[in-house]
């Protein structure tokens, strides 16, 4: 498609994307972090949000402030704009924008089975859920006793139907099921997602298939990390791991072979894109955790994304980017609100 | 048809002396308003020193006044650091509280009162008050909607069940019918209604089955339906009916659709899985008992216990409806209250706190005509607070340049808007806004006259400025129609210039108007009958006698002036008016456009001297005021020359205007070119003139840059002198002259103390290369400009034919074909054309030209005239004031 799909972009998705380009400019600096962090009480963290993109989000909630009030709100306000632009998105770009809602209803229906199969009540799960999330069908999968009646009696309908059918068996659900289930869920979310960017082609493709295969990477890397003194086979373990990242094929193989962290490491070193993310890692004081580290990549590559122009990953990244922020400011939130300040600093500037 | 010969000079020379008129009145406007609009005010940075008790008061009281800019003197400090965060905060929740009230008076649709009062901002003491009251309201009011909602809840529950019992009624009784039938005909009907059941009934097996029923929202039933069918493996049979009536969700109050079903099913493994779809559905299942007569009962109970319910929630509204109206007599006082509480304590956490000597020091920007006001401002809060220390106010001085505050009222406003749109201008300097206030309009409507559409607009303005004050107390939600508002004295001349112009062009929707009677005489060709019958066009040469008999009518001599005023209407049926107007249009473009950019010029050279800038004013100034006369100037005299000086008569063998300015400019001698001079003289004239325009060019480059680079050789000297910091004496004197020479300079900085302009030159690094180079721009910016924006006034002449030509279009493509039928045809014809013709006259030319017309007037103004003399790089004045703040004009 090339040029010509430059040519058109603006005419069906011009709007969406000059609106993002908006939003993504309200995001926090290291300045306003800088401010947060300084903060003694979860008002003046209240205050000081006023002064930035976020304004009066939080002006009609009566005090005293509580962390989950100032999540529920960051939440709603991400979804409010997520879902204008998905409103006013045409074609391509409203499939693109489902994909993304996708991944979240994956991680609610996990979080539904779990949480039914721990005895919990519908009534108590139901705020957890991700709004993005939701979908008509959701709230029933608790009657299911295996994937299989998962699968024909709820999930048939929903848009994650053909990420299912390679989890479709008739074991019934317990906790290693449904680990298994969610990382194959997402390893065939995360293929069809970058099938479909592919096929997309342009600058899209560019941009989101470096995100996505980042994406793939580091679920097989955390999952053979987890995977260590579980029951979990090598070869159950290989089939988890999503096919599209920079590890396949040759990666994959060795990393199936691991049954380290050192053997991990090794492999990934070998990549010259996350050898650096190995690099001072540990669990020493002062030392980043890989998760963040890999949080931090994560951010970087979506930033990333926004020097290019004519393509969804701006979208994608935004998202990313802002969910990236709403974890940062609950973090601060909760370091504030518990008077746990030595940690406060571990958060990941975007900007 | 008729043709003519070039006829006289009469339009331009009244468009023209329209055109210096309106500068005259604009200069009259000026003289009227000099204190006010010409400049901005004279602003002072002022210190004010505040006892802490007497701050509150004073702030509050100078927030009354409205005319002062405080400064943030704590940069630095986080929002949530300054001393006055928590009064704030609380100010911050009394709005909370107050917007909850608020949006409870809407949700019930009671009239907020409105009767303009405004009250003063309550003392800190008052503040508990009003929270206090705030807060008994709030709870108040949280713990009726509680009650509401449980009630409403509670009533929810019992209509959905009075429509469940209602609706499974009419499920069993044609069950029941069904079995009767089936009873009777032995042959198994298979029926659509209830396929699922039929074999069960004739089986007598009706009492195994177990049933659930429910209430479900009526959008996902669909979605219910396939995943029942689906997770029981279609081992259950589900009924439903959509409920008719509205409920109301008893949460957020919106009208619901909902639906009663009932699943009919076997065993209990299947009720267990339905009650779990139920739940994910979120229906609400009511329990039902299987015999109509318990049914009956239980509808009998929900009846009574309906009609309780429905008094008990009539009188919670009641009582919420008076809670509520209390709130609304007084919400919208308490709301500004709490905005300039807000306000006070916001504006003094911008202030410095000295603790040692009890007082709060503010810095502010002020008029220096104001200066009295403030000071009595601050002496009655200092008095109302009751504290004995007066608060004091001391000038300042700075190098900082100060805030613009241009004075304007309803009518100028509008027009300072349009200025400051390009850029506000610097502090004291010429501000075109008062000009604007004519000459705008006047462009305007040199590009739009036509009688008809100016008095269509006059008349749109008109009624706007009349129901102003209506317009204004309600708040206009529409951003357009809020643009034009705004705009309605500026619409209001525009319409009243564009009918004056439309007089001159002698134009009323295209047609003319024959007021005076024409001044040409078609009889004195005297053509004969041949003549007449067999030519299409006839030519009237006004070089015979009497066919330009002038007025007043003064045949047989042809002495007489031209047609009264504006164009003689006989142009309108010539064939060659397009000709000869464009002719006209396009000179007089010229020549406005050369009168108003030599009164840009004019202006620079006020701001110049009020700068005291010599250097600009010889350097710049008047090699540029040269440039331009030698070059549009001399055009514009031989237009005028042209004009007056060659008639009629000589019309085949007048020079060409534009020959004569190529000639001028490749030295050719136009009478040894074989063609015939403007005036006697003229090769010498325009020898010297170009001559004077390439001198223009060096002087503009290179003299300022060189004065610049000598004074700073100069400079550098002192410098050196006083870097080497030497006790000498000899060279200590040379220091103090230096010092006085800089006089000059130190006089447009505005300083009473000269130290700190000193300062300023001395930091000021001069860079020969950069002079140099911003020189050489402006420059040949200024010399192509004077080309380019001359020839971008004829926008004036290409808009007035483009808008004559369209309304001639509208009216020959639609009107006349209406009124050239005749009979009752063409009645009705022109009844119908007319709605069309005006229709499209409202959206093409009025709206559509108007606003291109418009927008041609602000680029002239902010382009071509304003580059003349405006730097437009000072910022607003925006002053502390409640007005603004609680109109919700200024966001903190």
């Amino acid at each position: 498609m090339g040029d010509i799909y430059d040519m058109f972009f603006n005419m069906d998705s011009g709007y969406l994307e000059g609106l993002v380009r908006g939003f993504k400019n309200g995001i926090l600096n290291k300045e306003d972090y800088r401010h947060l962090t300084q903060c003694d009480t979860l008002e003046d963290l209240k205050l000081h949000l006023q002064g930035t993109g976020y304004g009066h989000f939080l002006a009609n909630e009566p005090s005293p402030l509580t962390v989950s009030v100032i999540d529920e709100k960051l939440r709603e306000k991400l979804v409010v704009e997520f879902e204008y632009l998905r409103n006013h998105a045409y074609k391509d770009l409203a499939t693109f924008l489902d994909f993304i809602k996708y991944s979240y209803m994956i991680d609610n229906i996990i979080l539904l089975i779990t949480g039914t199969l721990h005895q919990r009540q519908l009534s108590e799960l139901l705020p957890k859920c991700h709004p993005l999330g939701i979908f008509d069908q959701m709230e029933t999968v608790t009657i299911a006793n295996t994937t299989a009646d998962l699968y024909n009696a709820i999930l048939v309908d929903s848009p994650l139907a053909p990420f299912f059918k390679e989890c479709i068996s008739e074991e019934d659900l317990n906790e290693m099921n449904i680990e298994i289930i969610r990382n194959t869920l997402y390893k065939a979310y995360l293929e069809a997602f970058y099938d479909w960017c592919q096929r997309t082609g342009g600058p899209t493709a560019d941009v989101m298939c470096e995100i996505l295969a980042f994406e793939a990477d580091r679920r097989s890397i955390i999952i053979t990390i987890n995977s260590f003194g579980t029951e979990l086979s090598k070869e159950d373990r290989a089939k988890l791991y999503p096919r599209r990242g920079k590890l396949f094929p040759d990666g994959l193989i060795e990393l199936s072979k691991a049954d380290e962290y050192e053997s991990v490491k090794r492999v990934s070193e070998l990549y010259a894109e996350y050898r650096p993310l190995f690099d001072g890692t540990g669990n020493n004081p002062g030392d980043k955790t890989l998760e963040d580290k890999f949080f931090e990549h994560e951010v970087t590559l979506n930033v990333n994304s926004f020097m290019q122009q004519f393509q969804y990953g701006v979208f994608y990244s935004y998202v990313k980017l802002k969910e990236q922020e709403c974890r940062n400011i609950i973090w601060i939130a909760e370091c504030i609100a518990q008077r746990h300040r030595a940690k406060i600093d571990s958060y990941i500037p975007i900007m | 048809m008729l043709v003519f010969h070039q006829s006289y000079y009469v339009f331009p020379y009244r468009l023209l002396r329209g055109y210096i008129y309106s500068l005259q009145f604009s200069t009259a406007n000026v003289l009227f308003k000099m204190g006010s609009l010409f400049r901005s005010e004279e602003m002072c940075l002022s210190q004010l020193y505040l006892q802490s008790e007497a701050a509150f008061t004073c702030v509050s009281e100078l927030g009354e006044l409205g005319l002062v800019q405080f400064r943030d003197l704590n940069p630095d400090v986080n929002a949530f650091q300054r001393k006055f965060v928590n009064e704030v905060r609380r100010c911050d929740e009394m709005e909370r509280k107050l917007r909850f009230l608020e949006k409870e008076v809407k949700k019930d649709d009671l009239h907020i009162d409105d009767n303009g009062e405004n009250p003063t901002a309550p003392l800190p003491r008052e503040m508990i008050d009003l929270e206090n009251k705030f807060e008994k309201l709030e709870n108040e009011l949280r713990s009726v909607n509680s009650n509401q909602e449980a009630l409403k809840k509670n009533f929810l529950e019992l209509t959905e069940l009075k429509h469940i019992l209602r609706k499974t009624q009419q499920f069993f009784e044609q069950a029941a019918l069904y079995q009767q039938d089936h009873q009777q005909v032995e042959v198994p009907q298979y029926d659509d209604e209830a396929p699922l059941i039929t074999s069960e009934f004739s089986q007598g097996s009706f009492n195994k089955f177990g049933f659930v029923p429910g209430v479900l929202l009526r959008e996902k039933v669909a979605a219910f339906e396939r995943v029942i069918w689906r997770a029981c493996r279609g081992n259950v049979f589900l009924r439903y009916t959509e409920i008719e009536a509205e409920l109301e969700d008893p949460h957020t109050g919106d009208k619901v659709y909902k639906c009663v079903f009932i699943v009919f099913f076997q065993g209990d493994q299947l009720k267990n899985r339905i009650k779990k779809i139920c739940e994910g559905f979120r229906a609400t299942l009511y329990p039902c008992p299987e015999t109509p007569q318990e049914r009956r009962e239980i509808a009998i109970g929900v009846m009574t216990r309906i009609e309780d319910l429905q008094t008990v929630l009539n009188q919670t509204a009641d009582h919420r409806r008076i809670v509520l109206s209390q709130v609304a007599l007084n919400i919208r006082v308490w709301m500004i209250k709490a905005r300039k509480l807000k306000a006070i304590y916001h504006t003094l956490n911008l202030f410095n706190v000295n603790i040692a000597e009890k007082c709060l020091i503010a810095e502010c920007w002020c008029p220096v005509v104001e200066i009295d006001r403030i000071q009595f401002a601050l002496r009655k809060g200092t008095e109302l607070s009751g504290s004995s220390v007066p608060s004091i106010m001391q000038r300042m001085s700075t190098k900082e340049a100060p805030p613009t505050y241009n004075r304007t009222d309803k009518f100028t406003s509008g027009f300072q808007a349009i200025i400051d749109a390009f850029g506000v201008a610097n502090y004291r300097e010429v501000n075109p806004a008062p000009f604007t206030i004519i000459t705008f309009p006047f462009l305007f409507a040199v590009m739009f006259g036509d009688i008809g559409h100016g008095i269509l607009m006059f008349l749109f303005a008109l009624f706007l400025v009349r129901k102003e004050r209506a317009f204004m107390q309600h708040k206009l939600d529409n951003e357009i129609f809020e643009m034009m508002f705004d705009g309605r004295y500026l619409i209001l001349l525009m319409g009243i210039f564009s009918m004056y112009t439309g007089f001159l062009y002698n134009e009323c929707f295209s047609r003319s108007i024959n007021i005076f009677g024409s001044a040409w005489n078609v009889n004195a060709m005297n053509y004969s009958e041949q003549t007449l019958a067999t030519n299409e066009y006839l030519t009237l040469d006004p070089n015979v006698t009497g066919v330009f008999r002038g007025y007043p009518l003064s045949y047989p001599t042809s002495t007489g002036l031209p047609y009264f005023y504006g164009i003689d209407p006989i142009w309108q049926s010539a064939e060659n008016k397009i000709s000869v107007q464009n002719s006209y249009k396009m000179k007089n473009a010229v020549l406005m456009g050369f009168g108003q950019m030599v009164f840009g010029l004019v202006l620079a050279m006020y701001n110049h001297r009020n700068f005291d800038d010599k250097i600009a004013l010889y350097c710049e100034w008047l090699p540029q005021v040269l440039f331009l006369f030698a070059l549009i100037g001399y055009l514009c005299v031989a237009i005028l020359y042209k004009w007056s000086a060659w008639t009629v008569r000589q019309a085949g063998t007048a020079p060409s205007l534009l020959i004569g300015l190529i000639d001028m400019y490749m030295f050719t001698d136009p009478e040894s070119n074989g063609r015939s001079a403007l005036y006697a003289g003229q090769y010498t004239v325009q020898k010297i003139l170009v001559v004077v325009t390439v001198i223009c060019i060096p002087w503009m480059l290179f003299s300022k840059p060189y004065i610049l680079y000598k004074r700073s050789q100069q400079k550098k000297g002192y410098t050196l002198v006083v870097d080497a910091e030497d006790n000498d004496d000899t060279q200590m004197t040379s220091l103090m002259e230096a010092g006085q020479s800089d006089e000059d300079d130190v006089a447009i900085l505005h300083h009473e103390e000269s130290g700190h302009a000193h300062d300023v030159k001395e930091s000021e690094k001069f860079d020969m290369s950069e002079v140099l180079i911003y020189q050489v721009i402006h420059t040949i910016e200024y010399c192509l400009s004077c080309i380019s924006h001359t020839a971008s006034y004829l926008r004036l002449w290409a808009l007035s034919l483009a808008h004559s030509e369209l309304s001639e279009v509208l009216w020959s493509m639609v009107m006349s074909i209406g009124l050239g039928t005749s009979g009752p045809a063409g009645a009705i014809m022109t009844f119908l054309l007319f709605w069309f013709f005006s229709g499209l006259t409202v959206g093409i030319l009025l709206v559509m030209e108007g606003l291109s017309a418009f927008l041609h007037a602000i680029r002239l103004h902010w382009v071509e005239f304003q580059s003349k003399f405006y730097k437009g790089e000072g910022y607003l004045f925006t002053p502390f004031s409640f007005s603004l703040i609680v109109e919700g004009k200024v966001d903190e």
